[in-house]
């Protein structure tokens, strides 16, 4: 296996430790945000390098710079000793640069092998070898030990299985210095344990990575050193060995935090909503409840059923079939908007498609699910408006320059906090939310989860479905397993350890399981 | 090893080619009930008339399916057309060889197509407004240029090629023939429309893998203008006179083929076959029409719900899938 690897991307022949990319004074204004303030950092060959700073931070504006995404404002980029423009994302590419970005940027209606060889595509006489591109891409992906198609359409995969697809991507173009920009955001464990092996191979042959996370784990469990950014700033580097959790969250916001999963008990009260039965497409036979003032969570693999499951119970998919009761009365939902109507309130996993008007503003964004309530007679009540908008940005900590902002212009982190923060003065019953805290800092988090504490003592009901353990663990008063559709196991506040959770997720030998974390 | 994944159908080639059978078999459909239900149909001379109605449209409707898998779109085609038919007369009538003239009038369509990328990557105006433009403008070019008359073309040479044959079949059709197959390599096997593909999926994400999106923008609107023009020396050819108001309402005609052939107006899918069994699929429907005395105004309306109703089928089928 290792002697295929090395014939695909012969290693890069660099003595490790030597500094291999410099920056000098770097330095990033966009109208109204000052991104990134002049940084001057070295990164040494061959070392896994983290970089980690609260949304909005400019990571992924210092990661655009080093891949000519984006003009840089000022400051000089060494690359090898000499300086190097980066002014598209093909001169990085070609100096060896290359960077598996926060959103999935792929072509979804392209195939896996396409999008793996786009721009860098095999043809003989003008004519794409497509036979071979596909044999090629799907030896690749095999020999990542990815378990994935290479002849399938790239839309029909799961965000995390794109996701390995752009990691896998970026390998096979002579890379020598690659970028992770918060790749297991929407990873299940056991895709992430397959990213990390890949990630901690591509050292072994002397590539140079840059990993961006929230994940403290994470970083711990993979860095060689690691780089805190706060408003732009580079507080300070330090070697993974000589540092803990509690200086980095420290360094990145300047205050510490005693406890991140903020667990309020309530006592239970009657069932909001019940589902007897209920079959759909993507899931069988799933009966459970949801009380006022609990917390219920769904834990699987990502593809386990469970955004099937909920949006049926949302209407946007007819159930096949079982009940749904609502406060105890038998219902049909057809419809969001019978959804929205009977008090039910979700917030989709996939913030991009389903969660936003990118080319709308913030504030415009925040009031969407309740424009009703704010409006007479058809007329928008502009002051309540901004009063409304003002105050979710300001309660989840949003950066934006101003609430007319435009969405799209938002570190992806604040994204996901418009896509939660939306909700959250909609006056619901049930608030399902689904990946919630996808790429969002450990400040922000521990802000989202004591919401959830507030919606819960006004008596309300939430769902809470997410592929990151410790997550749905702390949080949830009961714990529901999803495996291929069906609900496997359920558990009390922490009544199982993470290891049986695990096991019951992927029903894989616990040996197997061990041997590959 | 196994990633709880969606079930992994077969490729999305057989999708298309399914389509294309059934757009296929809808055509032949029409030809066996027009043929019982007229006499006239099945001669020779019909279908000959037939091939060479559809043929132009064909042509118009594959470089329009170039730019709408961008994601754009092209409304100048039936004014390029017009202004096409007036730069080759006037070449001939001028006294030169016809395949000057020929040449000179596919580049004026190369510069027009040129101009479009121009107008989009470069001034950031949208597809529509800067074909739009090039549409009126275009018509009014070419009026001022022969003060409103027709031209008649004075060489029996230039115009004898699209009343021919050659095995057969109409001269015209050749031509869609000779349009076809490069168009189709060039689409699904070379690295070109590969990018056709990839910008109207994504641009961004062609962009960061070194695509060079702006060229592949260039390219579709330029081979889009010079189907155009390529039509309207054909079309000067078929009526003996260059006329800058000719082919008014092609550049729908061209759009609705491409869209009856599976395109989707989003972007990113589209063949080749497609739009041209769309094209004759229109033809079709309207000579069919002008055998059954069908009144004209009804075939637009025909051509309308005929559009609304395979766009819907194809859109179930591909939600469904
Ligand atoms: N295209 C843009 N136009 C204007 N402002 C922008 C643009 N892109 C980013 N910004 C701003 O620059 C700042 C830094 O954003 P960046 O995306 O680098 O943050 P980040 O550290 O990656 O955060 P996250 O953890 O949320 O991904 C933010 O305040 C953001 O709003
Ligand atoms: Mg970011």
């Amino acid at each position: 296996m290792t002697s295929t690897a090395q014939d695909l991307h012969p290693a890069p022949v660099l003595e490790p430790g030597r500094t291999i990319l410099e920056l000098r004074g770097l330095e990033k204004r966009y109208p109204g945000t000052h991104a990134l303030k002049p940084v001057n950092l070295a990164f040494k060959s061959g070392e896994i390098h983290a970089i980690v700073g609260e949304n909005g931070a400019g990571k992924s504006t210092l990661i655009k710079l080093l891949t000519g995404v984006m003009p840089r404002t000022s400051g000089e980029v060494i690359w090898e000793g000499q300086p190097a423009a980066l002014a598209t994302p093909h001169e990085a590419m070609a100096l060896g640069i290359n960077a598996v970005h926060q959103e999935v940027v792929l072509c979804r209606h392209l195939t896996v092998a396409a999008n793996m060889f786009l721009g860098e595509e095999n043809s003989r006489f003008g004519i794409l070898q497509q036979r071979a591109m596909v044999k090629e891409a799907q030896k690749i992906i095999d020999d990542l030990g990815f378990d994935l198609p290479a002849h399938v359409t790239l839309g029909d995969l799961t965000i995390g299985q794109q996701q390995l697809i752009a990691a896998a991507r970026a390998t096979v173009r002579g890379t020598k210095f690659l970028i992770f920009d918060e790749p297991t955001a929407y990873l299940t464990r056991k895709e992430a344990d397959q990213l990390f092996t890949l990630i901690r191979r591509l050292k072994g042959e002397g590539v140079t990575i840059i990993y961006i996370s929230h994940r403290m784990e994470e970083v711990f469990e993979l860095a060689d050193r690691v780089s805190v950014l706060r408003d732009g700033t580079l507080v300070g580097t330090r070697n993974i060995a000589e540092t803990n959790d509690a200086e980095l969250v420290k360094m990145m916001i300047n205050r510490s935090i005693e406890q991140v999963y903020h667990k309020e008990h309530f006592t239970p009260g009657a069932a909001i909503i019940e589902a007897r039965n209920l079959s759909g497409k993507g899931f069988e036979n799933v009966s459970m409840t949801v009380r006022a003032g609990e917390i219920v969570g769904l834990y699987g693999l990502i593809g386990a059923g469970r955004s099937e499951f909920v949006t049926t119970l949302y209407g946007r998919h007819r159930k096949s079939a079982g009940q749904i009761l609502w406060e105890g009365k038998d219902v049909q939902v057809n419809s969001e908007h019978d959804a929205i109507k009977l008090g039910m309130a979700l917030a989709p996993e996939s913030r991009r498609d389903q969660g936003l008007c990118l080319n709308l503003p913030v504030g415009l964004n925040l009031n969407l699910p309740i424009y009703k309530r704010i409006s007479k007679n058809l007329l928008i009540s502009s002051a309540q408006e901004k009063t409304q908008a003002d105050r979710q940005i300001a309660d989840l900590r949003i950066k934006t320059p101003t609430r007319g902002a435009l969405a799209s212009s938002l570190s992806g982190g604040n994204q996901q906090k418009i896509v939660i923060g939306k909700w959250l003065a909609h006056g619901a019953k049930l608030f399902i939310f689904d990946e919630p805290t996808v790429g969002v800092d450990v400040g922000t988090k521990a802000e989202i989860y004591r919401l959830f504490g507030a919606l819960l003592s006004k008596g309300a009901g939430i769902i809470l479905i997410s592929s990151y353990l410790p997550e749905v663990y702390e949080l949830a008063d009961t714990l529901h397993v999803f495996r291929r559709g069906k609900l496997v196991a359920t558990h009390g506040f922490r009544a199982a350890s993470h290891e049986d959770i695990l096991t019951q997720a992927l029903a894989e030998k616990q040996e197997k399981l061990g041997g590959q974390i | 090893m196994s990633t709880e994944a969606i079930a992994v159908e077969k490729p999305k080639r057989n999708y298309n080619v399914l389509f294309g059978l059934t757009l296929l078999a809808l055509l032949v459909l029409l030809w066996i009930l027009l043929s019982v239900a007229t006499t006239s149909f099945a001669s020779a001379n019909n279908i000959a008339n037939l091939l060479r109605q559809g043929s132009m449209i064909a042509i118009m409707a594959v470089g329009q399916t170039f730019v709408i898998i961008t994601g754009g779109i092209d409304l100048s085609v039936g004014a390029v057309v017009g202004f096409a038919t007036v730069v080759v007369a006037m070449m001939i009538n001028a006294g030169f060889p016809i395949w000057l003239a020929i040449l000179v009038t596919l580049l004026v369509g190369v510069a027009i197509g040129m101009f479009h990328g121009f107008g989009i990557v470069k001034m950031g105006l949208p597809p529509f407004i800067i074909t739009l433009a090039t549409l009126t403008s275009l018509r009014g070019i070419g009026l001022l240029m022969t003060n409103g008359n027709s031209i008649n073309i004075n060489s029996d040479t230039f115009t004898a090629f699209s009343r021919n044959s050659f095995i057969g079949i109409p001269n015209l059709f050749w031509m869609v023939i000779l349009v076809g197959i490069p168009a189709y390599v060039f689409l699904h096997h070379s690295r070109w429309g590969r990018y056709l593909f990839s910008v109207g999926s994504n641009a961004e994400a062609s962009r960061l893998s070194g695509v060079n999106v702006q060229r592949t923008i260039y390219m579709a609107y330029t081979l889009s203008g010079l189907c155009a023009a390529f039509v309207g020396v054909l079309l000067a050819a078929r009526i003996g006179i260059g006329n800058p108001t000719q082919a008014e309402g092609w550049e729908l005609q061209a759009i609705a083929s491409s869209v009856i052939g599976g395109t989707s107006l989003f972007g990113a899918v589209g063949s080749v076959h497609g739009p041209l069994l769309g094209a004759f699929i229109l033809a079709t429907i309207n000579n069919g029409a002008n055998l059954l005395n069908v009144n004209s105004f009804w075939q637009r309306i025909i051509t309308g719900a005929l559009i609304i109703i395979i766009v819907y089928f194809d859109g179930l089928r591909r939600r469904g899938k």
